[in-house]
């Protein structure tokens, strides 16, 4: 598509807006955090515990959002917490789709056993609860950021296998593919080549709704404290943390769950608006 | 086309390719089929949906593995080529697609579409690919500022061209024109054969033309093989199949040509029945079920094709009487034909 097409394209899709407007300005403030955080996220400080965010509107601290039990700036926290969402996702989802998208694009193309062996793995990863197998090996390899990635990337490279797999195979029937054939191409020239392009579409929707799932999963794990630990900040922990704060405090727990919300909300939105925008037959 | 001494440049010999079908047995999709293409002429491949015409063509193309049979090229066996050979026989045979929706990648440009046959042959420098592109485009006819289009931009009858560029880029000798013109509207239709034969002079091509649409076979064949479950039935040059071909299929084909002038009460044959299943198909002539003239043996015994006129092949056993057969039991038909 040309690009200036794209662009209109673009600003015509309203998901496609306010999910890149929104993703865009999580990136930025997390990426900038450190120049915008005032307060240590991490040494506690005990005279400061649970301040509420109304406290900031008579002008008398710094704390945005208040500050938790143990007197650490939520706004902060919140910030760098995201860093660690966002690392995590994005490395997460990159090496998932990649790993994903060789095996699935290897199985579409050849078929045959090589295509029944990974679509039997597939299947078997599909069987098991995404979120049990995670708990398991993180219970059994030790909960750390590196653990946890690996795991991630785990359960969540089946989806792009299966979605890369599908339309491998439908493409691979096209005429064009058998003119490229006859013109005496290579079957990676074919493969990457003339195949490649025709499901690159379903691939970055389909990596975009999965940054949001990524970092609900991280979260899932870290409100277990089976991912980030403390005194680490992750949104998963921060809620965890306000759980018994949740009726005098409420702030702590809805800082970094409406966060949560909308970054999770900010990458569907992205994904739907690629959707459209991609899909010439849309608009 | 008579007067010269023809080479073959494409002999077919044997050709078979059956597929299993899981559970019912194999399904005959092209069964022994032999003929050849003699250089700079035009072979019409025609018959019903279904009877193995365009296999033919993917098989020569390679795009199938045959089951079993020869091709030669100029002599050089095609079919057990290795890989090296292979791809210098790309360069010698092309196709041309029915659908030009699904022939051109709908994610690349008309350039990178027509670049492609230098890339993956590197028959040129890299510098020199836009120069054969603009050339090739002149040929064919193709306004260079579609150049940069994507195909979903252009109107089914220029893919088709460019479907055409795309088969002409390695200069080859023999193309198979798998239905070109079949997807396309009848004004656009006139302008691709005309291109095509234009094309077929000026390079002295060779062509397969498989199509199911008599008028435009008989206007562009020098000669026309008539298909029918895999099986050829009848094959002759055009004048003698139109007028006077033999084998009773041809005959009720033929007869099934919609005429313009009123006053022509040609009836046309109907045939009865369906077409057998081409799944294990039972011994005997193919066309037995639903031939007027049908004799005993013809459902027990092959008919093969037997030369009744120097070029003409029939395979029908009472080919001698086919046409008398049919007058007496059509009375109309043929006066015609």
């Amino acid at each position: 598509m040309d690009k200036k097409i794209l662009f209109s394209r673009m600003l015509k899709s309203k998901f496609f807006m306010v999910g890149a407007v929104l993703v865009l300005l999580i990136v930025l403030l997390s990426v900038f955090s450190p120049f915008i955080v005032q307060f240590d996220p991490v040494t506690n400080s005990l005279k400061d515990r649970l301040i509420s965010p109304e406290y900031f509107a008579s002008g008398l601290s710094g704390h945005v959002f208040g500050t938790d039990d143990l007197g650490r700036d939520i706004f902060s926290r919140l910030l760098l917490g995201s860093r660690y969402s966002l690392f995590i996702a994005a490395a997460v989802v990159l090496v998932a789709a990649f790993i994903g998208t060789i095996l699935g694009a290897v199985s579409g193309y050849f078929g045959g056993v090589t295509d029944m062996i990974i679509m039997r793995l597939c299947d078997i990863m599909m069987a098991i609860p995404n979120l049990v197998l995670a708990i398991a090996v993180m219970a059994i390899l030790g909960p750390n950021i590196f653990n946890l990635i690996i795991v991630l990337i785990v359960t969540s490279w089946v989806q792009y296998c299966k979605v890369t797999r599908n339309n491998v195979m439908v493409v691979k029937n096209a005429e064009f593919v058998k003119a490229s054939q006859v013109l005496g191409a290579k079957k990676t020239h074919i493969m990457f080549r003339q195949i490649f392009p025709n499901v690159t579409t379903q691939l970055i929707i389909l990596i975009s709704q999965q940054f949001g799932w990524t970092i609900l999963t991280e979260a899932s794990l870290s409100f277990l404290s089976l991912g980030v630990q403390p005194p680490t900040p992750s949104w998963g922990n921060m809620i965890a943390d306000g759980r018994n704060y949740l009726i005098t405090n409420p702030w702590m727990v809805f800082a970094p769950g409406i966060a949560l919300m909308i970054t999770v909300l900010a990458f569907n939105f992205l994904g739907d608006g690629l959707r459209d925008v991609l899909d010439p037959k849309k608009i | 086309m008579e007067n010269t001494i023809q080479q073959p440049l494409i002999q077919v010999q044997g050709l078979k390719e059956y597929f299993k079908i899981p559970g019912k047995g194999m399904l005959h999709a092209v069964d022994d089929v032999s003929f050849d293409v003699y250089e700079g002429e035009t072979l019409g491949l025609v018959g019903e949906s279904g009877c193995g015409k365009s296999t033919v063509g993917n098989v020569i193309m390679r795009l199938l593995q045959q089951t079993e049979g020869k091709l030669f090229l100029q002599g050089e066996d095609v079919f057990s080529a290795d890989k090296e050979q292979q791809k210098e026989f790309c360069k010698k045979m092309q196709i041309i697609f029915q659908d030009p929706y699904s022939s051109l990648n709908p994610r690349k440009t008309i350039r990178s579409i027509l670049s492609e046959a230098y890339i993956v042959q590197k028959i040129c420098p890299k510098n020199e690919i836009e120069k054969r592109i603009q050339k090739l485009c002149e040929t064919v006819g193709i306004a260079k500022e579609l150049l940069d289009y994507y195909p979903h931009e252009l109107d089914g009858g220029t893919r088709q061209v460019v479907g055409i560029a795309r088969s002409l880029s390695l200069n080859p000798k023999f193309i198979v024109c798998d239905e070109p013109v079949s997807s396309l509207d009848v004004s656009v239709q006139a302008k691709i054969i005309n291109l095509l034969m234009d094309l077929q002079k000026k390079f002295d091509l060779t062509f397969l033309f498989i199509s199911h649409d008599l008028s435009v076979v008989r206007h562009i064949s020098n000669r026309i093989a008539v298909m029918y479950l895999g099986q050829i039935v009848e094959i002759a040059e055009t004048d003698m199949i139109f007028e006077n071909c033999h084998h009773p299929y041809t005959i009720a084909l033929l007869s099934a040509i919609p005429k313009v002038d009123v006053n022509d009460k040609t009836e046309r044959i109907i045939l009865e029945g369906d077409v057998p299943s081409p799944i294990n198909p039972k011994p005997g002539c193919r066309f037995a079920q639903r031939c007027w003239m049908a004799r005993e043996d013809c459902k027990t015994q092959d008919p093969t094709l037997q030369e009744i006129a120097p070029g003409h092949k029939v395979a029908c056993h009472y080919a001698a009487v086919s046409r008398k057969e049919a007058k007496t039991a059509k009375t109309t038909i043929l006066s015609s034909l």
